[in-house]
């Protein structure tokens, strides 16, 4: 059976670049430095999703066991090319995922699987994965802050060229505030 | 009622119309400030999440140890100081993000970033007061 391959693809948050292969017993991508494989055998993958991330378009992998795999990197015109294989080696959807780049720091926060999604006009802004949350907050009644645990292992100091790393968000929700709703509707 | 606030003026503003206008810094997963756009990206768990400038009120800086600590903090309502006119209230019960921290252990970059954020802050604001004074 033929493989198809993608080069320049990041697998998760990594910094290192690989190849990931698609054929009709699986996928699988293959780091270029420490020649680490991912698989994802064809039997595992039960939904797949396209959205434009930081790194170029994002290819997610839902599994069975309900874990999602991130593969960055993809261009534009792969879409088609991705979309085909993914129909015609595992029978899913390529479904196409809005992103809204319009600036707004409002929206609405919405908890979907094991993130919290904030959407602007219906499209999706950012994830946070609640798995990383390490401590939260409220203050006030309507202040949530959520932090993250550092990726960075302590005592290793990173390179200067290492992403910035979020380690706070704070949001203002005023509908938690008691309010007189249909009062005067 | 409707959408319509009364009172309140409030001026649409869009950082990108699509993904393809987004900086190709955005890449390297660090904040990265398009003048142009008058928009600062935030990466955001591999997202590039962009911010209009009209949406930040300030940024705040502090070193802790090998780290510098970058703060965004944003315009929303509910904050009795700096109360503005053009403050986004298009749906005041939507959530708001407040603030964002960063921290990253090369502290000169960071140095330049907030400089950069303030100064594009500085500059629109200009503009919005000579943009008042003509219609005086």
């Amino acid at each position: 059976m033929a493989t198809t391959q993608f080069d320049k693809i990041y697998y998760g948050l990594s910094s290192e670049v690989g190849k990931f292969r698609v054929a009709a017993s699986g996928m699988a991508w293959k780091g270029e430095e420490n020649d680490t494989v991912t698989a994802i055998p064809s039997a595992e993958v039960k939904w797949a999703q396209w959205c434009r991330v930081a790194r170029n378009f994002q290819l997610r992998i839902g599994l069975k066991d309900r874990r999602r795999e991130t593969f960055d990197g993809f261009l534009r015109e792969d879409h088609d090319k991705l979309a085909g294989l993914l129909k015609q080696h595992f029978g899913v959807t390529l479904e196409v995922r809005d992103v809204t780049f319009k600036g707004w720091n409002w929206g609405v926060t919405d908890i979907q699987g094991q993130d919290l999604a904030f959407l602007v006009s219906n499209k999706t802004a950012f994830e946070l994965p609640l798995s990383q949350v390490a401590n939260s907050n409220i203050a006030g009644r309507t202040e949530v802050s959520l932090e993250f645990a550092p990726s960075t292992p302590s005592g290793k100091k990173p390179s200067r060229s290492a992403p910035d790393e979020m380690v706070e968000i704070r949001f203002y929700v005023p509908g938690t505030q008691a309010r007189a709703r249909g009062s005067d509707a | 009622g409707g959408g319509e606030k009364e009172g309140k003026t409030w001026k649409r503003f869009q950082s990108y119309k699509g993904e393809s206008a987004l900086p190709r810094e955005v890449e390297s997963l660090r904040i990265c400030v398009d003048r142009k756009a008058q928009t600062i990206v935030l990466p955001v768990h591999g997202f590039a999440v962009p911010f209009h400038i009209n949406t930040i009120k300030n940024v705040s800086k502090n070193d802790e140890g090998d780290y510098t600590y970058l703060r965004i903090n944003f315009q929303t309502p509910g904050q009795l100081a700096g109360k503005k006119d053009d403050t986004p209230f298009e749906d005041p019960d939507s959530t708001f993000i407040r603030s964002v921290t960063y921290r990253s252990s090369d502290g000169h970059r960071f140095d330049t970033i907030s400089k950069q954020i303030t100064d594009l802050k500085k500059e629109v604001n200009k503009r919005e007061q000579q943009k008042k004074e003509m219609a005086d």
